[in-house]
């Protein structure tokens, strides 16, 4: 679990050099990677009370608020933080699979790994969009004192 | 004798008065050429701006929002600004402001998110009254010509992304290592070969064929590695994340035909990888029996 949470928290760090974010704010990446990839994988696959997509989809939801909270308090734009934390969400090994079981002609089982996988992305979508909706002057609270 | 004096007089007290008003007329008409100058200026300069956030994966809102801050500031009020996912179009012009209008195409391209929080920090500080309006054009040149980060940094960075992602999916420590490999590897076509030369469509099925290939090599070469793992991490730098999570929010803000052609990109790109791993894992299964699948 550990060493799955540093992968993520990694993982997310090499995708912020990947598309030229900031050095300064790589540690801020890393811990909403590793915050995205726990809830995930509590929800989902060691806790198993919810669905794989609602896992996603709160997720999601903690990805986004944390990023848009760090964006406020660093001043910077959103998009920084949140690119590079959705990556571990994404259902990369779904889309995988789809294609493996389909060039195998394993319609069946192809229908299905691709299905799931589009919910995931469907979690996804929603969770970006409904968190979105909350006015920015909720995260007032977290602006840095500035000093000039 | 002395009307003549006078009549001369007069005609060149009228003179100097006609003199004086030429000079008038010639000033406020500097004055408006100036003012158009400097109204050229502004826009050219939040044209810039939208330009350089567009090209490096900001998202629609934030580029007309951009746009407008710097022209509000610099006192350009009919300003309007229509942004696709890849041009921008402006124009100005009421009864006291000039006309203008210019359109500019603006190719999609890998994103630097450093170069959109540069921006966005230079758009903060021209509103807080720090900049004059030349100053903002040089910032902004600067902006532009940012080097990217070093690209033996940018092979290690795929590659230690493909490790750590191939470990999150399930692999075991020795997978992630040959998948780090394999990132490095696959940078390195995407850095040489597949950017500078080839199409999004081209590029990123070889990519993905390059992956499974490399991946199938080091399966068959050292024993016990897991070929699923091991391809699922790989291809994560191919991955169009910034055209997909932007896609949905230009959607969820309204901008739907930029979200539309994001999402396209994103889908496009998306079914290239996997028609590249499947090329390849099906040219396995009927030459090798598919050994290791």
């Amino acid at each position: 679990m550990i060493g799955e949470l540093i992968a993520a928290a990694l993982g997310t760090m090499a995708f912020a050099l990947l598309f030229g974010v900031p050095a300064k704010y790589y540690p801020y990446c890393g811990l909403i990677g590793a915050a995205g990839w726990l809830v995930y994988s509590l929800l989902f696959q060691i806790g198993q009370v919810f669905s794989e997509p609602s896992a996603v989809f709160l997720a999601t939801v903690l990805v986004i608020l944390m990023s848009r909270l760090f964006a406020v308090r660093e001043r910077c734009p959103v998009t920084i933080f949140l690119i590079c934390g959705i990556f571990p969400l994404v259902p990369g090994a779904g889309i995988y699979w789809t294609a493996y079981h389909l060039v195998m002609n394993e319609v069946e089982l192809a229908s299905e790994t691709g299905f799931a996988a589009v919910k995931s992305a469907v979690a996804i979508v929603l969770g970006i969009v409904f968190v979105f909706e909350i006015p920015q002057k909720f995260f007032g609270f977290a602006r840095k004192k500035h000093i000039e | 004798m002395e009307e003549k004096l006078e009549k001369q007089r007069e005609t060149e007290k009228r003179e100097d008065i006609g003199q004086q008003e030429e000079t008038e007329r010639k000033e406020e008409t500097e004055k408006e050429e100036k003012k158009i100058n400097s109204q050229r200026e502004v826009l050219e300069a939040a044209m810039l701006a939208g330009h350089i956030l567009l090209e490096n994966g900001a998202e629609i809102f934030r580029v007309e929002e951009t746009m407008d801050r710097i022209c509000g500031y610099y006192g350009v009020h009919s300003e309007s600004a229509f942004v696709l996912s890849n041009g921008i179009f402006t124009t100005a012009g009421s009864q006291n402001e000039q006309l203008f209008a210019k359109v500019a195409h603006i190719p999609v391209k890998g994103a630097q998110l450093q170069k959109v929080a540069a921006v966005n920090q230079l758009s903060r500080e021209i509103v807080k009254g720090k900049y004059t309006l030349d100053e903002v054009m040089e910032k902004l040149n600067q902006i532009r010509s940012m080097p990217d980060k070093p690209k033996h940094m940018q092979v290690l960075a795929s590659g230690l992304g493909s490790a750590s992602f191939c470990f999150l999916f399930g692999g075991s420590l020795a997978d992630s290592a040959a998948a780090f490999v394999t990132g490095c590897l696959l940078y390195l076509y995407v850095i040489y070969v597949s950017a500078p030369h080839l199409s999004k469509i081209v590029g990123n099925i070889g990519g993905g064929a390059l992956v499974c290939l490399l991946c199938i090599l080091e399966a068959t070469i050292i024993p016990g590695l897991h070929l699923n793992f091991m391809v699922i991490g790989s291809v994560m730098p191919l991955i169009p994340g910034v055209a997909f999570t932007n896609g949905i929010r230009d959607i969820a803000d309204g901008d739907y035909i930029a979200g539309t052609v994001r999402l396209l990109d994103a889908l496009l790109v998306f079914l290239s990888i996997a028609a590249g791993v499947g090329f390849i894992i099906n040219l396995y299964d009927k030459l090798a029996g598919g050994m290791l699948l």
